[in-house]
């Protein structure tokens, strides 16, 4: 390899081949934020001085024959509702207690820097995960580096701003609704939201409690990969993480589906009225690759759509309010004004429509899980607009935008079932923003997803488009 | 969902008292956006009891009988 590693995977073969090294790749993702970050508002704190020092570790270690596995040496973000010993958890609020979790690794955390990776800081969320950007608060606004006049998705927007533009590698981000689906799709990234229970969510600020999950934003469903064989695995303090170690699927790299089922969704829920008006055609030129690629292709569509669409809301809203009545009731006002608006929710329903909630999630889940004798992958739009202009969020509007979000954004449901869901990029909007698909499994076989994904990604190239903003700075650099 | 543009003062009152029952001290116009979209939502969750599939299962909850609380940060694994 001669040019400048895209993707993480390919970053860990030019470290392995002596190509580059984890101090160079450091170095370069550092000049990255120097250059972005104040236009993205990815970081809501770096460590250099520790992600440079990581980086000679990991070289070092290189230099030593020692090799911790793919992650070793690569620059890597971490979403600031995740507890890292380096500095303090915000969950980018003025509420969360500072001493919470302060100096200490959460598990997945820990797991990172046994595997070698180089953390180079905290990337900026939604606060609490949830709600809307909130100009009157003092925090940085997300944007995409693909428009920065539009938001990046929430709730992981640092991590999946940051693998656009460059910032690092790969992260973490965290998905009770779509927050890693959502930012992967508005910045063209590929983010996975595994099974439930197969990462431990303890030494995350919880959001809801039956619904988190923590996972992947990088480039590549390969990248990915990576990243969950690292962080998978049970933990003791989570009561919800399974033993369910998970490998690298053998066969990536490979495009070839023959034998993979295919269910496709096109149903009006999908696709609106009012969504891209590049929507459909860059969706069925998507399921036209899969089929290419030797996948039967099957039209499907979701059973249960709308009763877990309002279960998703109903269990997160509530969940939330468990977590936050406390601080909700002395300090409302900052709350961000989504926040508010979505804890308010949770005082709108009664304890017997939260149980029937959790009856209506277990039958939902029979009846995918019964799909899924039929179907290997699901495959549905992410989203069905781009990058919506951020003003559209800010300030007192992020309490009606959180609400109508969902009307246009289609993640939710399965955060309800628990089945593992990669979203990738497939194209491009009538607007020139990105477009994702989600690709959905049965429980636990994240491997059948990643290789339908790796497979489309082996024959496209959307995954490694680079936002304009990004290039023109790369190509002044190169031309200098 | 249907969005409204306005609220009924039966729906605001109905929401008021939902938040302050829960002690939120929402401002009126929180009350009054909150309260464009209750009904709906209010609908959107009775529909949560007519399916007949759902009449006879168990919850998605689980009590576990163990006692102790792990801490995260104790256990490295």
């Amino acid at each position: 390899m001669t040019s400048s590693p895209r993707t993480l995977t390919e970053a860990a073969a030019a470290l392995r081949a002596g190509e580059t090294t984890s101090v160079a790749l450091t170095e370069a993702a550092l000049a990255a934020a120097d250059a972005h970050d104040e236009q993205t508002g990815t970081y809501l704190a770096r460590f250099d001085d520790y992600a440079l020092a990581s980086a000679h570790a990991a070289d070092t270690d290189f230099g030593n024959g020692v090799d911790r596995g793919p992650l070793q040496g690569i620059p890597f973000g971490v979403k600031d509702i995740i507890a890292m010993a380096e500095g303090p958890t915000t969950a980018q609020s003025l509420v969360l207690d500072r001493t919470w979790g302060a100096g200490r690794d959460a598990p997945v955390v820990a797991r990172l820097k046994t595997a070698g990776a180089v953390i180079t800081g905290k990337t900026s969320t939604m606060e609490f995960a949830v709600g809307m950007p909130d100009d009157s608060k003092p925090f940085p606004i997300p944007r995409n580096p693909w428009d920065t006049d539009t938001w990046p998705g929430g709730s992981s927007s640092g991590t999946g701003s940051g693998v656009a533009a460059g910032l690092f590698f790969a992260g973490l981000g965290t998905d009770t609704g779509g927050s890693i689906r959502i930012p992967a799709a508005f910045c063209g990234v590929t983010g996975l939201m595994p099974t439930f229970g197969r990462v431990p969510k303890s030494g995350c600020v919880p959001l809801g409690y039956s619904l988190d999950h923590i996972g992947p934003l990088a480039r590549s469903a390969s990248d990915c990969a990576a990243v969950l064989a690292t962080i998978a695995g049970h933990h003791p303090s989570d009561p919800d993480s399974v033993s369910a170690p998970f490998r690298v699927p053998e066969d990536l790299g490979k495009a070839d589906l023959a034998g993979l089922r295919v269910g496709v969704v096109r149903d009006e829920h999908h696709f609106p009225d009012n969504g891209d008006p590049a929507l459909l055609d860059t969706f069925s030129a998507a399921v036209a690759v899969l089929a290419e690629l030797g996948a039967t292709v099957v039209e499907v569509r979701l059973p249960y759509w709308s009763q877990m669409c309002t279960a998703n809301m109903l269990t997160l809203a509530c969940e939330a309010l468990a977590y936050h009545r406390s601080d909700a009731t002395e300090r409302w006002t900052d709350f961000f004004a989504g926040t508010r608006a979505i804890l308010a929710q949770g005082a709108m329903v009664s304890g017997a429509d939260y149980v029937q909630a959790q009856r209506m999630r277990r039958v939902a889940q029979d009846a995918i899980d019964r799909m899924f004798d039929d179907v290997d992958v699901i495959a549905c739009p992410t989203a069905s607009i781009t990058a919506p202009p951020v003003r559209d969020y800010l300030g007192e509007r992020g309490s009606t935008g959180v609400l109508s979000l969902f009307a246009s954004v289609h993640t939710g449901y399965w955060d309800c079932l628990g089945n593992p869901v990669l979203a990738m990029p497939m194209g491009f909007g009538a607007n020139g923003l990105p477009l994702s698909v989600q690709l959905a499994g049965r429980a636990f076989t994240e491997a059948t997803i990643l290789r339908t994904a790796d497979a489309f990604q082996q024959v496209t190239d959307w995954h490694l488009a680079t936002p304009p903003l990004i290039a023109a700075a790369t190509a002044t650099t190169a031309a200098a | 969902m249907t969005d409204k543009t306005t609220a009924t003062d039966e729906e605001i009152a109905e929401v008021r008292a939902l938040l302050a029952e829960a002690r939120l001290p929402a401002s009126e116009a929180e009350i009054r956006t909150l309260a464009m979209t209750h009904r709906a939502q209010r609908e959107a969750v009775h529909d949560l009891y007519t399916a007949q599939a759902a009449r006879y299962v168990d919850p998605a909850l689980r009590f576990r009988a163990h006692a102790r609380i792990i801490d995260w940060w104790s256990t490295t694994v």
